[in-house]
């Protein structure tokens, strides 16, 4: 947590269910759970423009001010509308700081590998979050790579990656984090016109339709 | 080449519902931008194929596509001036269903403007309105 964590006010929720869950995000307010270490779950709603904005600075863990106790909280889950650009209900886990926790980080690459600067080829990325664990106070906001200076091969994995103090990946070190890939161009326009051949799809039930077409009509 | 399966259980299909949103499919995966569909059609091979091709001309071999969804539902239709009746008529063309949500190309290897000029360019060859999406955050 290199940022100060954010502390997001909560009130209890009245009535669940999705109705009433509906009528509260009309509100501006986002329906949460918060659980764990023991305690009766809570149902709750905390500002959603305040969670927004915590999201997007890459806070994984937040106060949650609730009555008359504030209670340290990771974000667990999030629900996405159907069009994935709003967040529609939050799992919250209660944890201490010096908790071990695994969470997916978000990577963020800068600059253009040399070998990538060569005609044809490209950096792809193969992983966008890198699952870490780490104590809860020293989960990173993100994870910044200069593929300029790190990535020297073809590939770049995750055991090269230089993460910061008490911090460890979750996932093997030969995972492929990014990789150089030649880009072929592909025929286009009359040389990739469908065959005659290619024009049907082999049909798998097709032996039984011939032997009922063979068949005597009535 | 159109897109099409290479196998098919059943030749022809019943035309089906299109109803709800996608909730499969309707996150960026593979690569870094993608393109979302905001509506519900049956987007065709030759459609998907056009979006590609001008991608893959704007881009000149940099960055990566991928098409997300794919055309295996055949369509039939009758020929013009054709008597009704005397059975379904022949697969005239295999579309993907999309609905609201769907992601339907992706780009990766490129910085965002790019990313989003070649993105445009596929959504004028695509039949229903579209929008340019990232990346989710991570939790």
């Amino acid at each position: 947590m290199a940022h100060d964590t954010p502390t997001l006010e909560a009130t209890k929720r009245e009535r669940l269910g999705s109705r009433y869950a509906k009528r509260e995000r009309a509100k501006g307010r986002l329906p949460a759970v918060i659980f764990g270490h023991g305690s009766e779950p809570a149902h709750v709603t905390i500002d959603e423009k305040a969670m927004a904005l915590a999201l997007k600075h890459g806070s994984h863990v937040v106060n949650v001010k609730f009555g008359s106790t504030t209670e340290t909280c990771l974000v667990k889950d999030l629900q996405f509308g159907y069009l994935g650009d709003n967040v529609i209900h939050v799992d919250l886990a209660r944890v201490n700081l010096d908790e071990v926790v695994t969470v997916n980080v978000a990577i963020h690459f800068v600059g253009v590998p040399e070998l990538a600067k060569k005609p044809g080829n490209i950096a792809t990325h193969d992983l966008a979050q890198l699952e870490v664990r780490c104590k809860v106070r020293d989960i990173p906001e993100d994870i910044r790579i200069d593929l300029s200076v790190a990535m020297t091969g073809m590939t770049f994995t995750v055991g090269e990656i230089k993460l910061p103090a008490g911090v460890t990946a979750a996932v093997p070190a030969e995972t492929v984090v990014c990789r150089i890939q030649t880009v072929t161009e592909e025929a286009t326009g009359e040389a990739a016109a469908p065959t005659e051949a290619a024009s049907a799809p082999e049909v798998i039930t097709a032996k039984k339709d011939e032997k009922a077409e063979g068949a005597p009509k009535a | 080449m159109s897109l099409m399966p290479k196998r098919v259980k059943y030749r022809k299909q019943q035309r089906g519902k299109m109803k709800g949103n996608a909730t499969r499919g309707n996150y960026v995966s593979f690569g870094e931008y993608g393109l979302q569909a905001l509506e519900t059609y049956w987007v065709t091979a030759r459609q998907l194929d056009a979006g590609r091709i001008a991608a893959q001309h704007f881009l000149r071999r940099q960055g990566k596509i991928f098409i997300r969804v794919f055309p295996d539902k055949p369509i039939s239709k009758k020929p013009l001036e054709t008597r009704m009746g005397t059975g379904k008529a022949d697969v005239e063309y295999w579309a993907a269903v999309v609905k609201p949500g769907t992601i339907l190309f992706e780009i990766a290897g490129v910085p965002e403007e790019l990313a989003k000029q070649a993105l445009a360019r596929i959504a004028y060859k695509m039949p229903i309105r579209c929008r340019f999406v990232g990346r989710r955050v991570a939790v």
